[in-house]
């Protein structure tokens, strides 16, 4: 049973990978040619397999297409925040004294600012688009790391076998790798798997409220955004990609548990 | 999990139990209609600040000294039963007598002057006091009760334009003066078929039939505007019977709400047009009037308005449309991609090395983006490249204004009811909103028109100018937008091109 | 401990005043405010009246120090678009939203840790698979398009609830469950990813081998040490309710915060931004202290430093 949603994270992780690399190849049309007369055909239309949409673009090569880019705002965002809010994280737990004070503060400024209105503060200042995209997202993403890494270093930081380890004189970089970082990389990689998805999603939500990604770019969160406009029309423009994102969203998740279960030491027993 | 089962299935159980009753049907028996609305209004005080949703609320509360007849949109006696020129920067008023503000205050030639002393008081900080709309007056004489002169400083034709549309809605003297600008905002006095119940704000505006209105009562007893931010979520209001009317039904759902069998859609060409400029105030291709015609001859307008607006749209050729009171007819750039290439040629460019970029906004008008990428779409079939940019409405703005937009970007414009309204602020060099300028023949007889009293000569003036402009080609001619309301099917209500949402001509009829 | 809690607060007074000034940096930066609510057949001589006299033509820094005096005194200014007090209007809006972010924390809390617990308890069972691939796909469901899809199920189709607005218990049933649906994933996951953490530890090994019943392991042992990053995360989202309502209130017509805040971004009321950031920045800056507050009484080892 663990094998088996191990294995389903990988293969639709893998699913997911294979569409973005060859979308070009398994796409039957090209996704951005638009053709007036075939708009708004229903799934199973001869040469639509999943339909088209208001300008008769075909909604597989645009659902194809969109894995590219929400594997890339997904990767980009989780990777930057990740390093940024993790590395700061582990400082500010382990160093502790003011330069700790001060970057939770920083990071207090920071989530003073719900997420989504502070990536829509800085979409409506810097423009739309997909480097600007990941660019707010990331801005916005990085406490969440910080926050829950010092909070888990605090803890470990107490516990008996790592206060025995700095008794003995080790090193503080000592200390941080060989018994902090593989501590927290478990969480990290859960909130990694998390983060990833609900960015992808937070791309949704930013198009919903007119923030987002330059049409006629197929990302999934804004075909979805715009697909409300045709939820008593054309169910498909809402299902097909709704469902690429949720299934992504699940085969990263699945991953990410796999991954942390393997890699914390205590659960290999 | 299983708690999880216990709360969902509690949370069925008391809406089972609660259910709201079928308010359709009391609203019914009631006489009520609730107005779905995408935003609140911004104040309760006329005259103060332009805004559509603003004054479509207020207009219920308040009347204006001329009104706009449903079907020609020509300028009709309301509170004023007649007027006239006495020369050329003088006009007279005569106002009708026996009307009461809901306060019980009679109105008359004193309402008028304390609305203009009020709109035109720099602390009032109003927009009506700017010189696109009461600015050029120079001051309000009252003859006696019921005659008053508007004099301007120089001839000023539109004002009857003004008067009759929603930028003088008339407010009470004595509750002016003894209560001040600040109550009459929290409770709102005017001599319109409704009268104020209360606002919620964010929610609700709910406005009650006033009964010894002067055109006679209201068939409703009681309008409330219910804002909804969210368009789809307006349209499951409609549905489900909560709202009785909605504006700017998508073209593409049109069928799945008359299907419904809860509302129907009733449609009417808009005085709003939709234009694509092409931006000759900064350097370009486009300042070569030759890629403009060709730009003309280029997009298939005829095919746009059947494919992406569903026929929901009607074709223009010049600046102004018919609903417009200085329309004339002017010749339609045919769709001829040779000619287009032509063109091109003549003006020395290869259009499959053309790279343009293409401003839309997203959501303001009907299916704009769409229309946007569409257009493009077209474009390519010649070889040109279009990039589409989706703004952000205040960036579209901001980027219209600072000429920072690409080559074409595209826009509407309305309620476009008067030729100075449209050709003044989008064809000279320094308007606000313009793409196009710099043209020396253009400015003088635009300066020339706007001055214009004599029916006839103005008449003649607006036709050249719109010849003019038409050979200009400052924009890709598209259409006039066609409204689409949803409206309850137990709803009497003719929509109007002038986009206001009037439930005073509103009735209901059981089923 | 009062010394510490004093020394937080003079932070959140820093940080709230670092917050409005970001902000300010940041909306002074993206435009024309002025453009936005003016009639769009105004004349630029106009526009520019309106500028000077609403004080926009002055140096920033000048505005930003007339911004300062009055914020330090609660006055944010007039809201360009509504000309009323900003923070009044900000402040009008407040318990609609508290409402709706109270019920959802409520709802998420009691949906999401007993989910995550049993997940952990029982790990790997049929249940724990389920829970996992529920909450991913709650995770993975923007609010938006779920609101839309309650919507046309519930109110549409079986006309059992109100599309929206506030009135009844029944308007505050589809919104607090679209805004719950999301936080209540993440919780329920670091909750399973926590207890497994601590089911790992030594500790709880010994008291199993003692012969502790299993209720009292997971009840008083496990949870009470995995309770950290769940209250971490559980701080830092109802703050983030506050941000996800911003959706949630606009497809509801919820008359909160959250769509006042958007649509004043939207429209570049600045003064109502600034008031509305003001204003969750305090709350936000609060619920953290009370986090750090109860870290250390979940885990006395944490010493309350600054």
């Amino acid at each position: 049973m663990r094998h088996l949603k191990a294995w389903l994270g990988i293969g639709l992780t893998v699913a997911a990978l294979v569409a973005a690399a060859l979308a070009p190849w398994l796409a039957p049309h090209d996704p951005f040619r638009a053709d007036f007369v075939q708009s708004l055909k229903p799934p199973g239309t001869p040469g639509h397999p999943l339909g088209t949409d208001q300008l008769g673009r075909d909604l597989l090569a645009r659902v194809l297409h969109g894995a590219r880019l929400a594997l890339f705002i997904g990767v980009c965002t989780v990777l930057i925040t990740a390093l940024v809010g993790g590395t700061l994280g582990l400082l500010a737990g382990f160093v502790e004294r003011w330069p700790a004070a001060v970057l939770m503060r920083i990071a207090d400024v920071q989530l003073s600012f719900p997420f989504i209105l502070l990536a829509l503060t800085i979409n409506a200042i810097v423009g739309l688009g997909l480097r600007n995209i990941i660019l707010s997202l990331s801005a916005a993403g990085w406490v969440v790391y910080a926050r829950v890494v010092r909070g888990e270093v605090l803890s470990v930081k107490q516990r008996d076998y790592v206060q025995a380890a700095a008794a003995l004189g080790n090193g503080r970089a000592r200390l941080l790798f060989r018994h902090v970082l593989p501590n927290v990389a478990p969480s990290i990689i859960v909130v990694a798997s998390l983060q990833f998805s609900s960015f992808i999603v937070a791309e949704a939500a930013i198009s919903f409220l007119g923030f987002g990604i330059q049409p006629p770019t197929p990302a999934w969160g804004s075909m979805l955004s715009e697909s409300r406009d045709f939820l008593y029309v054309a169910w498909w423009l809402a299902a097909f990609p709704g469902a690429a994102l949720a299934l992504t969203a699940l085969g990263v998740n699945l991953l990410g548990d796999w991954l942390r279960d393997t890699l914390d030491p205590k659960l290999r027993v | 999990m299983r708690r999880t089962n216990v709360l969902l299935a509690t949370v069925l159980a008391l809406s089972l139990v609660d259910a709201p009753p079928a308010v359709t049907q009391d609203r019914v028996k009631t006489k009520e209609i609730v107005v779905g609305l995408g935003a609140e209004p911004r104040t309760m005080l006329g005259v103060t600040i332009v805004d559509w949703t603003t004054n479509n609320m207020l207009e219920h509360i308040y009347d204006r000294l001329l009104d706009r007849d449903a079907k020609t949109l020509k300028p009709k006696p309301m509170l004023a039963t007649a007027w006239k020129l006495v020369n050329e920067t003088t006009w007279e008023f005569t106002l009708r007598q026996g009307v009461k503000f809901h306060n019980g205050e009679p109105f008359n030639a004193q309402s008028v002057k304390a609305t203009f002393d009020y709109m035109l008081d720099p602390a009032t900080k109003s927009h009506y006091a700017t010189a696109a709309y009461w600015k050029p007056l120079k001051e309000v004489q009252i003859v006696n009760d019921y005659t008053v002169r508007l004099v301007t400083e120089k001839p000023y034709p539109s004002l009857i334009d003004h008067a009759s549309l929603t930028d003088l809605l008339l407010l009470p003297a004595k509750a002016l003066k003894e209560l001040g600008p600040q109550k009459l905002n929290e409770r709102p006095i005017g001599t319109g078929p409704f009268k104020f119940v209360e606002w919620k704000r964010d929610e609700r505006l709910v406005l009650e039939r006033n009964p010894d209105y002067w055109q006679g009562p209201a068939d409703v007893s009681r309008v409330t505007f219910r804002f909804v931010p969210e368009f789809s979520a307006r349209l499951a209001a409609l549905l489900s019977g909560e709202i009785d009317v909605m504006k700017d039904v998508p073209p593409h759902v049109v069928e799945a709400v008359d299907r419904s069998g809860r509302a129907k859609v009733r449609a009417t060409v808009s005085s709003r047009i939709n234009y694509l400029a092409l931006l000759n105030l900064k350097p370009g291709p486009m300042q070569d009037v030759r890629v403009r015609r060709a730009m003309n001859h280029a997009v298939d307008v005829d095919e746009l308005v059947a494919q992406v607006l569903k026929g929901r749209a009607t074709k223009m050729c010049g600046p102004l449309a018919p609903t417009n009171v200085d329309y004339a007819p002017v010749d339609c750039y045919k769709h001829d991609p040779a000619r287009a290439v032509a063109l091109f040629k003549e003006a020395g460019v290869d259009p499959t090395k053309l790279a343009l970029t293409l401003d839309t906004p997203s959501g303001r008008y009907p299916l704009d983006k769409d229309v946007s990428l569409a257009i493009a779409a077209q474009l390519q079939r010649l070889g040109i490249k279009t990039n589409v940019v989706v703004n952000e409405w205040g960036t579209h703005l901001d980027k219209i204004k600072n000429r920072n937009t690409g080559d074409m970007f595209f826009l509407g414009w309305g309620p476009a009811l008067h030729g100075q309204g449209t050709i003044e602020p989008l064809f000279k060099a320094e308007a606000t909103y313009s793409s196009y300028g710099n043209n020396k023949v253009l400015d003088e007889k635009i300066a020339k028109a706007v001055t214009i009293v004599d029916a006839k000569v103005r008449a003649a003036a607006y036709a050249e100018l719109q010849k003019l402009v038409h050979d200009e080609a400052p924009w890709v001619f598209l259409w006039q937008q066609h409204d689409l309301y949803g409206v309850a099917s137990h709803i009497e209500w003719t929509p109007r091109a002038d986009e206001k949402v009037w439930m005073y001509d509103a009735k209901i009829v059981a089923r | 401990m009062r010394a510490y809690i004093a020394s937080r607060l003079v932070q959140t007074a820093l940080v709230v005043f670092l917050s409005l000034t970001a902000v300010f940096g940041m909306v002074r930066l993206g435009g024309d405010p002025v453009l936005l609510f003016m009639p769009m057949d105004i004349q630029a001589k106009d526009v520019n009246e309106f500028r000077q006299r609403l004080g926009f033509n002055d140096p920033l820094p000048v505005q930003y120090g007339r911004f300062v005096a009055g914020a330090v005194r609660g006055d944010f200014g007039e809201s360009l678009r509504y000309r009323r007090d900003a923070l009044g209007l900000v402040l009008e809006r407040l318990p609609a939203t508290l409402l709706l972010a109270g019920t959802s924390f409520l709802l998420t809390l009691v949906v999401a840790i007993p989910l995550g617990v049993v997940s952990a308890v029982r790990r790997n069972s049929l249940l724990d698979h389920l829970g996992t691939v529920v909450t991913v796909l709650g995770q993975a469901t923007p609010g938006f398009w779920l609101g839309l899809m309650l919507i046309y199920a519930f109110s549409v189709k079986l006309r059992w609830l109100p599309t929206g607005g506030t009135g009844t218990f029944l308007h505050l049933v589809m919104p607090s469950i679209v805004l719950a649906a999301f936080f209540s994933a993440r919780i329920a996951r670091l909750t399973r990813s926590a207890v497994l953490d601590v089911l790992g530890e030594e500790y709880i090994l010994t008291a199993r081998a003692k012969g502790l019943g299993e209720g009292r392991v997971v009840g008083k042992h496990t949870l009470r040490n995995a309770a950290i990053p769940i209250v971490t995360l559980a701080g830092l989202e109802a703050g983030q309710i506050l941000g996800g309502a911003v959706i949630t209130e606009t497809i509801f017509a919820w008359p909160g915060l959250g769509r006042l805040t958007v649509q004043a971004l939207l429209n570049r009321d600045f003064p109502v931004v600034l008031a509305a950031v003001f204003l969750i920045s305090v709350m936000y800056t609060l619920i953290n202290l009370s986090v750090d507050l109860v870290y250390g009484w979940l885990d006395p080892r944490v010493r309350l430093r600054t």
